[in-house]
Formats: C-alpha cells, structure tokens, sequence
C-alpha cells in the first residue's frame, strides 16, 4: 500500500466528484490485486521456509513432549498474532491442545514493566519470571528490530528456551541475530502483507507440531 | 437503513472484493461524519485487537488515526448500549452461526448502527448485517489461522482509506433512491429501555428513543427485542434471532 499512490488513477480528484461507482470499481480491482499478492506471498513464504518450519516444529515437538511451554509476544498488531497463535495452540479447532501463554494479556505486568523498567523490557522481564528450559519463546515483529521483542528472544537464548522469531524485511535485526534458533523471514515490505504471511507460517508451524505428536506417540 | 443506499452489495458467488469496496465507501462515509467504530469478535478476541489498531494506529505514516476500538464478547452489549451512538459503526468478526454476534447485529439494529460482518464458511443472510464481507476459504475453521480473515481487515482498512482520498464522495448520497425501512410497511427492530405503565414502553429504534405500546406483548423487560410497528409492539424478538 505505502507504494501504491492512486492519486494518478483519478485525475479528477475534486470536492465536486460526487458519483462513487468508478471509484467501487477501482476499490474492488485493488483489493482483488492485493487478494493475489496476499496469496501469493503467503505459498512462497510457505515453500521458501519449508525446511526451516519442519525443523522448528520437529523441535517445538519435542519440547512440548517433554512438558515445554510456548511464549509469545509482539507489539501492536504483532501483539494480536502473538495471542491469535496463543488460542491457535490452547484452543486449536482439532489436534491436541497445548500449554501456550501470551506476554501481551496482562495489562498490569504489561505497564508495571513499561512504566518502571522501560518498554524494551516488557517481555524479557516476564520471560525472566516465568520461563524454564524446555520451554519456546516466539516473538513476531513485522520490521524485525522490534527492541523488545529482540531483547525477550535474547533473553530466552539465554534461558535454553527455544527462540523462534517472525519478521518481514530482509537483514532486518532479527535476522541476523545469533540468538534466535529459527527466524521465519517473510520477504515483503508491506506490513500488512508480512502479517498475513506471518499468520500462514504460524498456521503451518502449528500443524508440523501436531504431526510430529502424532508421530512420537505411534510405536 | 440509510447505510444500505449507495453502495451495491456484493455477488455472493463472488470473492469479496466488490464486497470490501462497498463496505470501505460506507465506512469511510461514517467515519467522516464522526463515527466510532466498535470491533467485536466473540471467539476471536485477537481479531477485534487487530482491527481497532489498525484503524487508530495506521502502518503508513502521515495517514489519519479513526477512532476505533475493540470490546470483549461478555461485556459487548452492555458497554455499546452505553456509549455506541448512533451512526457509529459496529464491525463483527465471526462465523454465521454464532450466537453472541446474532445477538449484537440484531441491537445494533435498534441502536441504529451501521453493521458491518466479516467471516468464512458458510453465509448468514444477507439481510442480518448493512455489509457482509466473507471470504472462501477449504478450511474455515482454520482461516482465523491462515491470514485470511486479516487479509479482510487489511484490506478494509487499505480501501478505507482511499475512499478519503476523494472528498467529494464522503457525503452519503442525498436523494434515497431505495425505500428506506422507516417508510415502509416493514417493522423495525426496538430495545426496551423502560415500562412507562398500562402496557406502554419506552423503546430504542434506529437509534432514537420513543414510546409505543406493548400490551400485546406484554410481559417485556428492559433490554427485550421487540419488533414494532406504527407505535405498537408486534412481537417480543428472542435476542439472538438465529
């Protein structure tokens, strides 16, 4: 979108325009364009993280077997992916529910934090309270240099949680940080497509977990 | 309703991108004329969270923060009943059958808001919302999940936002082509707010207050969905209408 001025779609752009039908037509071109682009970002971001989602799920797996909880985090609308994939494994529409947390729910933990020790910390503090090894940590930032969300995947590297990250853009922090174990990287630079993307793969990663359960517990 | 004129409905055979383009002339209609939009998803409350920031908190720098905001399902009606106005804006994210979000469209009805209905799967009527924008998907159980009910609101808001870019279409259409609701022979929707005595009731309908009697209805309470006609209640409505 931030690319895509229409200003030169509509050289009539006057108070006075008063019909709305060329402009729905417009409207409902664009957003079939962008239903495309969305699709399309979303199966490729699929194939080129392929291998990394199988390996990143074979080890959620094992964590979870061996009694691991996920914590997720993020800001702003990353912040609703975090408790969307919170549900996604607590709540999921089949398959077995796992033990999943959400470092955004808690509006007290959430300003205690950002108001006393500064917002860079939100989610490392609470990963310092709540996390043992075994557990996972996933963090989501569409820009990938979030500064909290890069200092709680730090702060989980740390901890031998499992650090997974989410993030558009290339050679973005996140990226190239040492700490994160798996960095799904979504390459687009529309935010809007990276969160759609970004949904895709949490889906998909939620689905090789569940595989791989099923997997360990047959003979 | 007044939010039905002027923007077509979308062919349900169709994706909803004539669907989105509709919905966005009317949102960016209401926003214009100092509308709150109210975000409810019962059993998605993430989806709520992620619409409202989206509309008060823009990813594109230099474009306008809209007063939006998100209500949890329990606490929904009662906080709408309290502070949505009339003209405001009721956006649901939810499948057709659920409960909570019948309950709430049929309200916002007398409450008079503009209903928009985002979903997957299978489709309510389209009668229950002023917009329905739903998308297809294999597994709708898993579209909250996949990016496909996001890529919806996305694209509202990316649509919305257009629409701004051409003020002169940000006036609603002053001649009603369509017959309105209130000129019709049809009953409307009204939520009992009080018992005035001898079977008459204060009600809300389309968003205004008035008394009407209810004696062939009667017992009602407040807070019941009535359909009413012409100054008398006809029917007592059950709160969901499913």
């Amino acid at each position: 979108m931030s690319s895509e001025p229409t200003g030169f779609l509509y050289p009539f752009i006057e108070a006075e325009e008063r019909d709305g039908t060329t402009l729905l037509v417009d409207l409902a071109r664009s957003a079939d364009a962008k239903i495309i682009e969305s699709e399309y970002l979303r199966a490729a971001s699929l194939q080129g993280c392929e291998e990394l989602l199988e390996e990143a799920g074979s080890s959620m797996a094992s964590r979870f077997a061996a009694g691991g909880r996920l914590f997720a985090f993020g800001n702003g609308g990353s912040a609703t992916d975090a408790e969307g994939t919170v549900q996604l494994f607590r709540d999921p529409p089949y398959g077995r529910a796992l033990p999943a947390l959400s470092l955004v729910d808690d509006r007290a933990v959430l300003t205690a934090l950002a108001n006393d020790v500064g917002f860079e910390l939100v989610f490392s503090r609470q990963l310092i309270a709540h996390a043992r090894p075994g557990d996972i940590a996933v963090g989501f930032s569409t820009s990938g240099d979030s500064l909290n969300v890069l200092r709680g995947l730090e702060e989980a590297a740390r901890r031998q949680l499992l650090p997974i990250g989410l993030c558009g853009y290339e050679g973005s922090a996140m990226a190239l940080s040492d700490a994160v174990a798996h960095c799904l990287v979504v390459r687009s630079e529309s935010v809007h497509r990276i969160q759609e993307a970004q949904a895709a793969l949490t889906l998909r990663l939620w689905s090789v977990v569940q595989r791989r359960l099923d997997e360990r517990r047959r003979p | 309703m007044m939010t039905q004129m002027g923007a077509p409905r979308s062919n349900p055979s169709e994706g909803p991108a004539a669907a989105l383009a509709g919905a966005a002339l009317t949102l960016a209609r209401r926003f214009a004329a100092g509308a709150t939009m109210w975000c409810v998803a019962p059993q998605w409350p993430s989806h709520a969270r992620h619409v409202a920031v989206e509309f008060v908190h823009p990813v594109i720098v230099g474009k306008r923060a809209l007063p939006a905001c998100s209500l949890e399902g329990e606490e929904a009606e009662r906080a709408l009943r309290l502070l949505a106005r009339p003209g405001d804006i009721l956006l649901l994210v939810a499948p057709a059958d659920d409960a909570g979000a019948a309950n709430l469209l049929s309200r916002a009805e007398a409450w008079g808001l503009t209903r928009l209905w985002l979903g997957t799967g299978q489709r309510p009527a389209p009668s229950r919302a002023d917009h329905l924008v739903w998308t297809d998907t294999r597994e709708p159980e898993l579209a909250p999940y996949s990016g496909d009910l996001v890529l919806l609101y996305h694209l509202l808001w990316e649509l919305t936002h257009v629409v701004f870019e051409h003020p002169g279409l940000l006036t609603p259409d002053s001649v009603c082509t369509e017959v309105c609701i209130t000129c019709s022979d049809e009953g409307r929707v009204a939520e009992v707010r009080a018992l005035l005595g001898s079977g008459m009731v204060e009600v809300v309908a389309e968003g205004k207050h008035e008394t009407v009697d209810a004696s062939l209805v009667d017992p009602v309470a407040p807070g019941d969905l009535l359909l009413i006609h012409a100054g008398v209640a006809l029917t007592a409505l059950a709160g969901d209408r499913s």
